[in-house]
């Protein structure tokens, strides 16, 4: 989950728990000693000479000995000094990994001083990220950074790649055989035989080139709490400030009846489950959809059309991103 | 000029005499209980109350049934050429199937039933519009109708044809024949006016129409 980089320091705790249970402290003092020292050098080798003495050191200082990664404030520490990060404090049961000695509840207010003088190259610098922050701010730019690379849309198996468009879309092409059209008008025919069968895997994904750029139309089926629908939404294969410049229409419908939904697509930095969760597109009931099908409602046929077309945008209309994964 | 009668033994009286098939419906009120077994034309078949929210058991003629909406169940009229509703709902965490709205519109001299309500389709919160023909199958036909809700750059659009209201309100509901918003995206809609999560706020605009008989 792209979007979720910012609570990276909550996914360093799942680590410990891999690794073994609080009580086995010795599993954490050891990944400290080789983890922590590697991860330093790569650190090292990005940031280059700076002003200040030692670099390598005031950044390996910086690691938290359990999961190897940046500690943020509060930084602990024991009584003899061995600092831990905030997220490991609360995993160890009070004893200090280091020394095993009882940790109590001390601030390393100078580790934290000393971090705040810091300043790093984003990690995306050799996708041509320029910027350079404050050891604090960094992280939080991470997480949002324009070059960080994209994961792959395709959303049927765990596909782990990620890349930046054109890589992706040779990705989809070539690796998971995704059919391309040209063009910003489509008329899909989506047929299944037995309707009654829906799974959660029942999906299909078209990319669309249009306008000099990529979109990724999603049909599926699954089970929305209990009840089964389709659902077919569109995503842009760029950044979400440019994908708000495009509008989508799609149309399903049969007997009389047709159902009509305009939207904007959104980014795939935005995974298609979440899309699908926040029912940010058209959604088809089952009865509804076998209506549309006409016949005897034993074979599934919807007909999708739509088409994408550019907005003429006015900057400070800006829409939220609807975030409603709560229900 | 319209007549009142609130006497309910003398309207039990009349009532016999305007029975069908031959009564003239402009100047009673209200008549409870219709049973006629003697009809041959189903078209004249009484209807049953479309307010479906209590166990209302007034059958009638459509004429009868907008009197009997207006002044016993305060339904209001709108005209149907085009018209957009505000439903607010003050605590949309909870559903109950008795959350929901009838209005009246009007369009050709005929009536129809725009129904909005909360209810739960397979255990997921969902609000649905439909409408039903005040008349006949057949006649119901001869219109079509849309519906739509919209809001934070998204809109949703329902077109189709009205159901009569021979077919229950319940049978329309269960068969999906019309505009289907889940809660989740019906809150997306509302938070476009600074309104919270706690109280949902949608507007439904839309048209009733006759089609143009088709010539070959």
């Amino acid at each position: 989950m792209e979007t979720d980089s910012m609570e990276c320091v909550s996914s360093t705790g799942n680590e410990i728990h891999q690794n073994g249970n609080g009580h086995q402290s010795y599993q954490f003092s050891s990944t400290k000693t080789h983890g922590g020292a590697a991860a330093a050098a790569v650190v090292t080798n990005i940031v280059g000479p700076t002003a200040t003495a030692p670099a390598t050191s005031v950044y390996e200082l910086l690691e938290c000995p359990v999961c190897t990664y940046s500690m943020y404030p509060p930084i602990h520490q024991c009584h003899n000094g061995h600092t831990l990060c905030s997220t490991c404090k609360v995993r160890v049961h009070n004893r200090c990994p280091t020394c095993r000695q009882e940790l109590g509840d001390i601030r390393c207010l100078a580790l934290e001083k000393v971090a705040e003088s810091l300043e790093l190259p984003c990690k995306f610098y050799n996708l041509g990220c320029p910027e350079i922050f404050p050891y604090y701010s960094k992280l939080k730019h991470e997480s949002l950074c324009n070059f960080r690379p994209y994961s792959c849309p395709y959303a049927g198996s765990e596909c782990g790649i990620v890349g930046d468009i054109p890589f992706l879309v040779a990705h989809l092409r070539d690796d998971h055989k995704v059919d391309m059209h040209a063009g910003s008008t489509f008329n899909h025919r989506y047929v299944k035989s037995n309707p009654r069968e829906v799974e959660n895997a029942t999906w299909m994904l078209t990319v669309f080139h249009c306008f000099g750029q990529y979109f990724c139309l999603h049909f599926e089926a699954f089970q929305l709490g209990m009840g089964p629908v389709y659902m077919a939404f569109l995503r842009f294969m760029g950044d979400e400030e440019d994908a708000r410049s495009y509008s989508y229409s799609l149309e399903v419908g049969g007997s009389g009846r047709k159902l009509t939904w305009e939207g904007t697509p959104r980014s795939i930095r935005d995974s298609h489950r979440k899309v699908r969760d926040s029912n940010d597109g058209l959604i088809i009931q089952r009865n509804m959809a076998l209506f549309f099908s006409g016949g005897d409602r034993k074979e599934l046929k919807l007909r999708v059309t739509g088409k994408i077309w550019k907005e003429q945008h006015s900057p400070d209309s800006g829409l939220s991103i609807p975030n409603l994964s709560s229900s | 000029m319209e007549p009142r009668i609130n006497d309910l033994q003398v309207e039990s009286r009349v009532h016999e005499l305007l029975d069908f098939p031959v009564h003239t419906n402009q100047i009673s009120s209200a008549i409870y209980e219709c049973p006629n077994d003697h009809i041959e034309n189903p078209k004249k078949k009484p209807y049953n109350c479309p307010h479906s929210g209590a166990k209302c058991d007034v059958t009638g003629d459509i004429q009868r049934l907008l009197l009997h909406l207006r002044n016993d169940h305060n339904v209001e009229m709108s005209d149907g050429r085009s018209f957009s509703h505000r439903y607010v709902h003050h605590d949309p965490k909870h559903l109950h199937h008795a959350t929901w709205m009838l209005t009246l519109l009007d369009c050709c001299g005929r009536k129809f039933c725009l129904y909005f309500e909360a209810f739960h389709l397979r255990k997921t919160p969902m609000y649905m519009a439909f409408m039903q023909f005040m008349g006949d199958e057949e006649e119901a036909m001869s219109f079509s109708y849309s519906l739509q809700v919209g809001g934070n750059g998204r809109k949703l659009t329902w077109q189709g044809v009205p159901r009569s209201i021979r077919d229950s309100h319940k049978t329309v509901r269960d068969s999906q024949d019309g505009l289907i918003i889940t809660r989740k995206l019906a809150l997306f809609f509302s938070t476009d006016n600074n309104t919270t999560d706690k109280e949902l706020k949608l507007k439904v605009s839309g048209r009733v129409w006759r089609e143009q008989p088709v010539s070959i």
